[in-house]
């Protein structure tokens, strides 16, 4: 069983060689190699080609050896994976131009529609020409009367005009009306149009399938309607346009909502124009038409819309017959055109300045819409970039959740795997507002617990208030400088020379009144616990100490002495879910809960880890799950169970030593914060990294002290050596 | 994760102006010509910037000791000084959010020309703040400058770089300073 499995291999690694060094009879080789059951296999192998398969049959049976069976199988490996990371390269770049052709597909709807309005602006000028020639060459006055001066401006009417035009169709019944009688006048009998008409439904229906028209008037029903005078290469413009869109989302699913909505304008164009070929007459009649807004309305009885939809567009597209098939030389074209002679000079230069616009529109509209987020205030530009092209895929058409993902990718975080599960959590945060007012680094951040206020506090001895919902940002992702509503002066100010001074912040309800005297050395860390009311600090004198901030002189509740025992805590909090109890970290790497109640140490977490204890900087309780998050030195994160005490999940988390964290108020994600100056959003439901930011200058090693999240609202804050707070949407 | 703040670190070749101020005001805070000395290659007016935004810091201190005492209705001889610590709070908040703002001043290694020019005003208004603790409340000014000398560098600071006008320095407590020294402050 294993020679003949053995035997396989190494006739595979036989094949696989051959094509490597192939010179004498591959296949005659190869079916020997088959056939024999134990060819050498190394040197089958490494021999190559017919070379290496000869001696195989000839040698025999020869035993198999394990360096030829292990060379073949790192061969085949190395293979694989050559070829995977070539799929994956593939993949992406496929997915990157899925991205760039939508981009460029909705550019160029976008210039789709503004060519079409600019033909609708042209088409206008166009039958203001001819009702002047008309009126100038029968001396007559069409009905319009009064209002031809108004028009003469009929290009900055433009957009005016496409408005007016959707609001009165009943107006168009008057206005074809006229054109027919026109039409008749000229000579259209009613007998072409019904030919015309039929042709159209004909192209129409075949224009839906989008292929190639088989008729000369295959310019028509593909192409809006131009103005029947201007020549076709107006027209061929336009119908380029059509096809390049139509092939573009000919691979998509909205093939057919494209098509129709292709056709939903043609109809419409019709209608505005309905018939503009180039007859004067039915200039008129369009003038006509445009101008109902001002036109008392005639008593013409509107027939229902639909009908008169469908012949006029049939009408109108039958009209482009002539535009395409012009050389052919049908009947009506002829007249037509030497009527339209006088005016064919103005049309000229119009058709020279769409044209022009048209190749404007085309750099402008026809690129995909690109990144162009300003950085924010800081020098950071590239990192912003990423969270800004983020923002930008995740909201496109098509969920590009995996590409989205290849932006943040960070070579060196070994467990930051991006989730897949963008429905699970699919809000990116952007900078919304720098706070720039300390002179100094902040080292602690608080959120107000209803409003949109954050109160930072900084080793230049101040505690300021910001009103982060003032501060309206005049465009997308710019970061604003948000003045501080309202500056604390620390009662002690960073004394020079001495320790520095933390002044960690818990926000209360009430502005803070007391000092709560104590500690014997600098306070590390805070918590607040508003359902007991009950405030835990901890300090650099080895204690942790439990207040009643709500009384009137408050005093030390409790005290829990840890020198002996844990060595200096560095940071408490309330585990949310059993509000007795607080949880403290250590800086000698140990976790350790305490009944409040009971007033002694509970348990003590395993947070030290495989590698020896270390520092533990800050330590979360979820809100939800009676779950302990500690932050260390070691850059990593440790998630242990309240009940047991065992770690549940640990893993590297930054570059440089984790600082703080913060959860968020529903136990969806969790913030980091590190000296390597990165900012990581992590989902709590497969600890992987759902988003990086890059935020704050090092300063003296040190980067992110404090990080944040709203209570209620989607706000995240991160406080940086480099005395500027960030706030995050 | 302890280190204290300012010791000398020196990631760079050269430690910022703000580091260097500061290792400068620790070691000894009496020596105010080591302080107010530039190193060599350093630009003037970001030196200029980084002194005004630590004399800025340290004033707070100055302006908590006030508020203490300093209160609207404690006995001012006429109402005109009666907002003073609102006047101080007012001119610290203001030159802090002057001075740190990215408008004026975007880069911490050179200074705008117009923004330098608005230091001598901010200087201006920072004195005022010195004068009416001096005159009203010399009990804290005192007490305040015997400990970090503030005072001290802060004239000497305006008069090194012409900041201000000495005619404007009418607090008399240095011999150098020669004054009219008289009457109120503007507060």
């Amino acid at each position: 069983m294993m020679e003949e499995r053995a035997a396989a291999a190494v006739a595979a690694a036989a094949s696989s060689c051959r094509p490597l060094g192939s010179g004498a009879g591959p296949g005659p080789t190869g079916a020997a190699l088959v056939s024999a059951p134990a060819p050498g296999p190394g040197p089958a192998a490494k021999g190559g080609g017919g070379g290496g398969g000869s001696p195989g049959p000839a040698a025999g049976p020869e035993p198999l050896s394990l360096p030829g069976i292990l060379h073949f199988i790192q061969h085949e490996w190395a293979r694989f994976e050559a070829e995977k990371a070539r799929w994956e390269a593939e993949r992406a770049e496929l997915q990157a131009q899925v991205a760039f052709l939508q981009g460029e597909r909705k550019g160029q709807e976008n210039l789709k529609t503004d060519l079409v309005r600019r033909i609708k602006m042209l088409e206008y000028a166009l039958k203001q020409e001819r009702a002047k020639y008309h009126k100038l060459k029968f001396g007559t006055d069409l009905n319009q009367g009064e209002k031809k001066p108004e028009l003469s401006e009929p290009v900055s009417n433009g957009p005016v005009e496409s408005v007016t035009l959707e609001n009165s169709p009943l107006v168009w019944k008057e206005g074809r009306q006229l054109l027919r009688q026109y039409l008749e006048e000229v000579g259209y009998t009613d007998t072409i149009l019904d030919m015309r008409s039929k042709r159209v439904r004909a192209l129409l229906g075949r224009s839906l399938e989008l292929n190639g028209a088989p008729e000369p008037s295959e310019g028509g029903p593909r192409a809006p309607p131009a103005p029947g005078g201007l020549s076709g290469g107006e027209s061929l413009l336009v119908k380029q346009i059509e096809e390049q869109i139509k092939r573009n989302a000919a691979g998509k699913d909205g093939r057919e909502r494209l098509g129709g909505s292709v056709l939903e304008q043609i109809p419409f164009l019709q209608h505005c124009e309905d018939d503009d070929s180039d007859e004067d007459d039915e200039l008129d009649g369009a003038q006509h038409r445009k101008q109902r807004v001002k036109l008392p309305s005639k008593a013409l009885a509107p027939e229902t819309e639909d009908e008169d939809e469908e012949d006029d567009s049939e009408d109108a597209i039958s009209e482009f017959d002539f535009l395409g098939s012009g050389e052919d030389g049908e009947g009506p074209p002829d007249p037509r055109r030497c009527a339209t002679e006088g005016a064919h000079h103005e049309l000229e230069s119009r058709r020279v300045k769409l044209q022009g616009i048209l190749a404007d529109l085309r750099d402008v509209d026809g690129l995909p819409p690109k990144v162009t987020g300003p950085p924010p205030g800081t020098p950071q530009p590239r990192p912003h970039e990423d969270v800004f092209i983020m923002d930008t895929i995740g909201g496109g058409e098509v969920s590009l959740g995996d590409l989205a993902d290849l932006t943040v990718t960070n070579d060196n975080d070994l467990s930051c795997d991006l989730s897949d599960s963008k429905d699970a959590f699919k809000k990116t945060w952007n900078p919304k507002f720098t706070l720039r007012s300390h002179y100094d680094g902040i080292r602690s951040l608080a959120f107000h617990h209803s409003q949109s206020a954050l109160l930072t506090a900084s080793e230049d001895g101040t505690l300021k208030l910001w009103n982060l919902q003032k501060a309206v940002t005049a465009k997308k992702n710019a970061a604003l400088d948000v003045e501080p509503i309202h500056a604390f002066r620390a009662s002690t100010p960073a004394p020079m020379g001495s320790q520095r001074l933390q002044v960690p912040v818990a926000l209360y309800p009430s502005v803070l009144s007391h000092v709560l005297e104590g500690h014997g050395d600098a306070v590390w860390g805070l918590a607040f616990s508003p359902a007991s009311q009950r405030l835990a600090s901890c300090s650099a004198d080895g204690s942790v100490r439990i207040w009643d901030p709500s009384s009137s002189s408050p005093t030390c509740l409790c005290t829990f002495s840890t020198a002996s025992d844990h060595g200096t805590p560095t940071s408490v909090a309330f585990t949310s879910t059993e509000p007795a109890h607080i949880v403290a970290s250590f800086r000698s790497g140990d976790t350790v809960l305490y009944d409040l109640e009971a007033g002694s140490a509970l348990l003590t977490l395993d947070s030290r880890g495989n590698s020896g204890p270390t520092q533990i900087n800050q330590v979360v309780s979820h809100p939800s799950q009676p779950l302990t998050i500690t932050a260390h030195d070691d850059r990593g994160i440790r998630f242990l169970d309240n009940r047991t005490g065992k770690s549940v999940h640990s893993m590297v988390a930054h570059l440089d030593a984790v600082t703080c964290l913060a959860v968020d108020p529903n136990g969806v994600f969790l913030m980091s914060g590190s000296h390597d100056c990165s900012l990581r959003l992590w989902s709590l439901d497969n600890k992987t990294c759902v988003q990086e930011i890059t935020a704050h200058r090092k300063k003296h090693e040190e980067a992110i002290h404090a990080v944040a999240c709203h209570p209620s609202k989607a706000l995240i804050a991160s406080a940086g050596a480099d005395a500027l707070a960030k706030v995050f949407v | 994760m302890v280190m204290a703040e300012g010791t000398a670190v020196l990631r760079q070749n050269r430690p910022g102006a703000k580091q260097y101020i500061q290792q400068n005001i620790r070691a000894d805070c009496s020596n105010i010509d080591k302080i107010l000395e530039p190193p060599e290659g350093q630009d003037e007016g970001v030196w200029n910037y980084e002194h005004l935004r630590q004399f800025c810091l340290e004033l707070d201190g100055l302006a908590v000791k006030l508020q203490s005492e300093c209160h609207p209705d404690t006995s001012h001889k006429t109402p005109k000084e009666c907002p003073a610590i609102d006047y101080t709070r007012h001119t610290l908040d203001g030159a802090a959010c002057f001075l740190n703002s990215s408008k004026y001043f975007p880069s911490r290694v050179s200074i705008k020309e117009s923004s330098v020019a608005k230091l001598g005003s901010v200087c201006r208004r920072i004195y005022r703040i010195f004068s009416h603790a001096y005159f009203y409340h010399w009990q804290i000014f005192d007490d305040y400058e015997n400990e970090i000398f503030l005072y001290h560098q802060f004239t000497k600071f305006v008069m090194k770089y012409n900041l201000m006008s000495k005619d404007n320095l009418i607090v008399p407590i240095l011999e150098e300073v020669q004054n009219s020294g008289s009457g109120e402050s503007e507060a």
